[in-house]
């Protein structure tokens, strides 16, 4: 019965789930308030923690006094440095890089504190109002070692050090070189460059860090549950630490309200929880408040970046050159140390661009703040904002248009795989591709002559282009951080059918909010045939998959719905030979969808209820040897990775008056590859746009010289809320990766390309007044300083 | 982030939220809306003994109109006020500053007694009274006084008030002009002002008869600006008086410094805002 197969290959046919635009199936919960977060979980009895947390920048600390705290209502341990010694073994943030330093991490301050905000003491008490209580009883004395605020302070000689065993604040120095940089810059028609600086951020996930640990007394087991996206790194380390093997420590991650980047790393806090529990043999909670929060969860970007740019008189970058200092706060992280954010600037500073030669060298410079860890974008949002004012001040100097030179030199589609001079290599990405798609999209051409009009009644109007790419979803071949020893290369897909017909995939990923439950579901239904709403995805749970990193690097897409792909298809022949026996059909002539396995061409088929039935528990129909469990695991390691590219465009308009900045439009061409959900990528660039406009015009933590934050409230740390968030297009550019399903990692751009974005639009705005723009946020009190300058300048001039 | 320890009391009249008061010693404190205080109970910036809830008291939620004057009570919300056509009416200056303050969710709870209280230099109400005149009734066990608004605000986040006293109810007389503007700058929509200005004018047909101006934002509290209203009454009106009217506000205050605005930002702002108000007033009626 061949003939009447169809000409078409089937999924053609079929309607589809990869692609569709399906609302997602965690908002209904999230919403209205069912969603379980850590914070949620109800152990019996439980404790409650309280940290003390330190006041001075750095100091030795020479007396801790508890004794009023442990006698105070409610209170059952006060824990310092000292009474935790033997319980746990430090976590190094270890590294192969060269010129590297790991700096151990504690669970609580010994010996001195490095930062505001440092926990030095743990109350544990019957109720957080009676562990604050007794916070305030603890006595400890500190004596000052000076405080290192600026990194460019911290690299100077007599510099008090923060690490006296690393010898010096420089924790990690790097340097990246291809061609002779020198001579071409010499032989340049122009040079561009200047200090750019991106200031310190919150990364301020709307839930703030929380964990609850429940300790089982009949085997000493824990299960921790915490808002983290790398709960399998998490497990790993606590289980090393603890000497605690994985199947007596559960790490979950439940319903986790954001990371981006700040529940990235394994805390101190973490660690804590686990060891009093141990120590107590009780479950316990802690939830940052928010100063907490804002004052000791990982920290993002703070770099100064020297470049410099030469052009020949075409318009064609040919070197490049950049020294950075990271000022990457007191301590490394685990597990991507103190090199990810600044290293990375340097990585990725020649972008989508082919420059010949190449100088990057990096510094990472402790001081005392909390540590920089990963933020969306990791490094790209400074590369990009230095490297597309780098491509303006070109254009301006050769007078040539923005979107000209940056067509002369990004990557042409019959040049992929292209290495550049960092030693990147992008596969075949829309690059010149998404350059056109927003230029057309955003009407440049018009917004030119708006432009002209606007300057005429001398209105202050700029547009803006950035173009960038990244890798995204990378495998075992590159490391996400560099030198790093944990593998993050794959991902691990599992998918069970019970015997109810029922369907779970289970997964490490851990989705904080990118909708992984949605697009993972949709995949596995596809590629299963079974109905979208019959799928349950199951991540973030150290108890389903051996073992698992996370969710981070823009990668759970491709990593999990590649493992999901190839789980998928093991799982579809097995399902296949059951149904072939129950139909008395030929294996190839049976077609597996919506559910069922189908005889092609016939009305004959059997659900995956009856599959599963006569598979597990039906002892007649099927011989012995064919009863296979319906279950199929896969780990996917896509071993390169792929690249995912945009260019965004804005427009914006200063007002005199005011000094602020007003997003006129806003425009992303992106190439995330094969898209699953446009829904979702829709949301992930807007929600990435949002937080690069925070980057470009609001938020800055503040640090004195002394080391005090003083912006460490939702009034001073300002972020921008809905009327300050622009309508944006988004042009999605769908070329097919190389990876399994074609997928590329998206849900970091769009904070990668709007600082440069919003940067270059203002810089063209106030270009008539002849101001640059090299810092962000670009803030109204900088840019009416700037103006101010501007005025004095011209002033001198026509004096 | 808890509060420390204190006691709750609820009573139903003022007379007994006066005796709670004074039975607190000192260390009593009023809960109106709580969008202020609970933030500083839970930083433990304040620690009240006693905290003693306005909320359950009976008519102290009220907009009427009284001869020249709107009254309105203490526990009054800030979305009621907003949202009154008598306010819209009589009050325009008032209706118009009324969005600008917080945001939908605070302007439910937060009152204007609390507003007030709380004295918060770049807080909307509290410079609508200065420059309204409004007078304050305020109970104590002393019985009721009458405090100007210009005698309540003595520095930022402080108030006139001892210990034991209640603002009961606050009067707002009306004002006679022809043209009126509310003009204001805040880093977001919602968030307190870094500067503004309120201005109305009475005016002939080429002279200004006189003027009303407030700022805040830019000092310890806020300010109504008598030097400047008295030089600008009968002045003459042509195409440069706003920009005379901007320097004359300008010159008249010298404007903090924070982390979110120089002062030097904040003067400037202050005078382009000042120039728009005058403008705008003026054009109201030709
Ligand atoms: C995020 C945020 C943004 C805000 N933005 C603005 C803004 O832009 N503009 C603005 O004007 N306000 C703003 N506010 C403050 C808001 O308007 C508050 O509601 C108001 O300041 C206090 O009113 P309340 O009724 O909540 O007072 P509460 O918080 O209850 O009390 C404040 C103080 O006043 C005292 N008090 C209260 N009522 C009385 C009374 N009848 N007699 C004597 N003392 C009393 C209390 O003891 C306390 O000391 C903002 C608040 C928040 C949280």
């Amino acid at each position: 019965m061949n003939s009447d197969r169809p000409a078409q290959p089937l999924d053609v046919l079929r309607p589809r789930n990869v692609g569709a635009p399906i609302r997602r199936t965690e908002d209904p919960r999230l919403l209205t308030g069912r969603g379980e977060y850590s914070a949620d979980r109800k152990p019996d009895r439980p404790l409650h923690l309280a940290f003390l947390r330190s006041s001075q920048a750095h100091a030795r600390i020479t007396r801790i006094d508890t004794a009023a705290a442990l006698a105070s209502p409610g209170v059952v341990e006060v824990l310092t440095a000292e009474s935790i010694v033997k319980d746990f073994k430090p976590v190094i943030p270890f590294s192969r890089m060269t010129n590297y330093y790991a700096t151990p991490i504690l669970p609580l301050a010994a010996g001195k504190v490095r930062y505001v905000g440092e926990a030095v003491a743990a109350v544990i008490a019957t109720s957080r109002y009676l562990a604050e209580d007794a916070l305030e009883l603890i006595e400890i004395d500190y004596e000052p070692l000076g405080a290192v605020s600026r990194p460019e302070f911290a690299v100077t000689e007599g510099a008090p050090l923060l690490h006296d065993a690393a010898g010096t604040n420089v924790l990690v120095a790097r340097e990246f070189k291809k061609g002779d940089v020198a001579s071409d810059s010499k032989a340049a028609a122009v040079r561009v460059g200047g200090r750019f600086e991106v200031t310190r951020k919150a990364p301020l996930a709307m839930e703030p860090r929380s964990y609850t640990v429940e300790y089982e007394k009949r085997r000493d087991a824990i299960t921790l549950y915490t808002s983290s996206n790398i709960p399998g790194i998490v497990r790993d380390a606590i289980s090393e630490s603890l000497d605690l093997p994985g199947h007596r420590l559960r790490v979950v991650a439940p319903d986790v309200g954001g990371s981006f980047g700040s529940k990235g790393s394994l805390y101190p806090e973490e660690i804590l929880i686990c060891i009093a529990a141990r120590r107590l043999r009780r479950s316990l909670k802690w939830t940052a408040d928010r100063l907490e929060d804002i004052s000791s969860s990982s920290q993002a970007f703070a770099e100064i970046v020297d470049a410099e740019m030469g052009f020949d008189a075409n318009g064609i970058a040919i070197s490049l050159q950049a020294d950075v200092i990271g000022d990457v706060g007191a301590y490394s992280i685990y597990p991507w140390t103190c090199g990810l954010e600044p290293v990375q600037v340097v990585s990725f500073l020649p972008g989508p661009y082919k420059i010949a030669s190449y100088r990057g060298a990096v510094r990472g410079v402790a001081t005392c703040k909390p540590p920089t860890g990963p933020y969306r974008g990791v490094g790209r949002p400074i590369s990009t904002f230095v490297t597309e004012r780098l491509m303006d001040l070109g254009a301006k100097a050769l007078g040539i248009d923005p979107l000209e030179i940056r067509r002369r030199n990004l990557v042409r589609p019959e040049e992929f795989p292209y290495r550049i001079a960092s030693g990147i290599i992008w596969d075949r990405t829309g690059f010149v591709e998404c350059l056109d798609a927003a230029a057309e999209t955003a009407g440049y051409r018009e917004l030119r002559s708006l432009q002209a009009d606007a300057r005429k009644q001398g209105r202050l109007f700029g547009i803006g282009i950035a173009s960038y790419a990244e890798l995204t979803g990378i495998g075992s071949r590159i490391a996400v951080a560099p030198g790093m020893p944990i593998n993050t290369g794959s991902e691990t897909a599992k998918i069970t059918i019970d015997s109810t017909g029922a369907i779970t995939a289970a997964f490490g990923v851990a989705s904080h909010g990118q909708g992984l439950e949605t697009t993972l579901a949709q995949i596995v239904a596809d590629d299963l045939g079974a109905r979208f709403e019959d799928v349950r995805v199951i991540q973030g749970d150290s108890d389903e998959v051996p073992m698992s990193t996370g969710s981070y690097a823009s990668r759970s897409a491709v990593l999990g719905g590649g493992a999901a792909k190839h789980a998928c298809r093991i799982l579809s022949e097995k399902i296949k030979r059951v149904a072939s026996h129950l139909l008395e059909a030929n294996q190839d002539d049976i077609e597996v969808f919506g559910g069922k396995a189908i005889v092609l061409g016939t009305d004959r088929a059997v659900t995956f209820r009856q599959i599963a039935k006569a598979v597990y528990s039906d002892m007649k129909t099927l011989p012995v040897k064919a009863r296979e469990e319906l279950s199929a695991t896969y780990t996917y390691d896509p071993i390169n990775g792929t690249t995912a590219a945009a260019t965004h465009i804005a427009a914006v308009e200063v007002d005199p008056a005011t000094c602020f900045v007003r997003i006129v439009k806003y425009v992303v061409a992106e190439d995330c590859g094969r898209i699953i959900n446009p829904l979702i990528v829709d949301g992930q660039v807007h929600g990435g746009v949002a937080q690069g406009i925070g980057a470009a015009l609001f938020e800055e933590l503040v640090y004195d010289d002394d080391g005090q934050l003083l912006s460490a409230s939702l009034i001073d740390y300002v972020i921008p809320s809905a009327p300050e968030v622009p309508n944006m297009e988004v042009v999605h550019v769908e070329s097919e990766s190389g990876v399994e399903g074609g997928f590329r990692g998206m849900g970091e751009g769009g904070t990668i390309g709007a600082p440069a974005a919003i940067a270059n639009a203002i810089a063209d705005a106030l270009s008539p007044l002849g101001i640059e723009v090299s810092l962000l946020p670009m803030t109204p009190e900088r840019i009416f300083r700037l103006m101010e300058q501007a005025k004095l300048k011209s002033r001198g001039k026509s004096r | 982030m808890k509060p420390a320890k204190f006691d709750y009391v609820a009573p139903t009249t003022v007379d007994a939220a006066v005796e709670a008061l004074v039975a607190a010693n000192g260390e009593g404190k009023v809960l109106a809306g709580g969008q202020s205080l609970l933030p500083l109970l839970n930083f433990r910036m304040t620690r009240p003994g006693v905290l003693v809830d306005l909320n359950g008291i009976q008519g102290l939620s009220f907009i009427e109109p009284r001869g020249d004057r709107i009254a309105i009570g203490a526990l009054t919300r800030h979305r009621e006020i907003e949202q009154s056509p008598l306010i819209a009416s009589k009050l325009p200056v008032m209706a118009a500053a009324m969005r600008h303050v917080a945001h939908l969710a605070i302007r439910n709870r937060g009152t204007i007694g609390g507003s007030l209280s709380h004295a918060d230099p770049a807080a909307e109400l509290p410079m609508l009274s200065l420059f309204y005149g409004a007078e304050l009734s305020v109970q104590g066990p002393a019985g009721r006084r009458i405090v100007a608004a210009e005698d309540f605000f003595v520095d930022a986040l402080t108030n006139c008030l001892e210990p034991e006293e209640i603002v009961v109810e606050i009067e707002f007389p009306m004002l006679a002009y022809d043209g009126w503007a509310f003009e204001e700058v805040a880093r977001r929509f919602g968030d307190f002002a870094l500067a503004s200005i309120a201005v109305s004018v009475r005016r002939g047909s080429s002279t200004i008869d006189n003027v009303r101006i407030a700022v805040m934002g830019v000092a310890d509290t806020p300010l109504r600006l008598k030097a400047v209203e008295g030089k600008f009454s009968g002045v003459s009106i042509d195409d440069r008086t706003p920009d005379r009217f901007s320097e004359l506000v300008m010159s008249s205050v010298s404007a903090n410094s924070d982390l979110h605005a120089s002062s030097e930002y904040r003067q400037h702002l202050l005078g382009k805002l000042a120039a728009r108000a005058m403008r705008t007033a003026l054009t109201a009626k030709e």
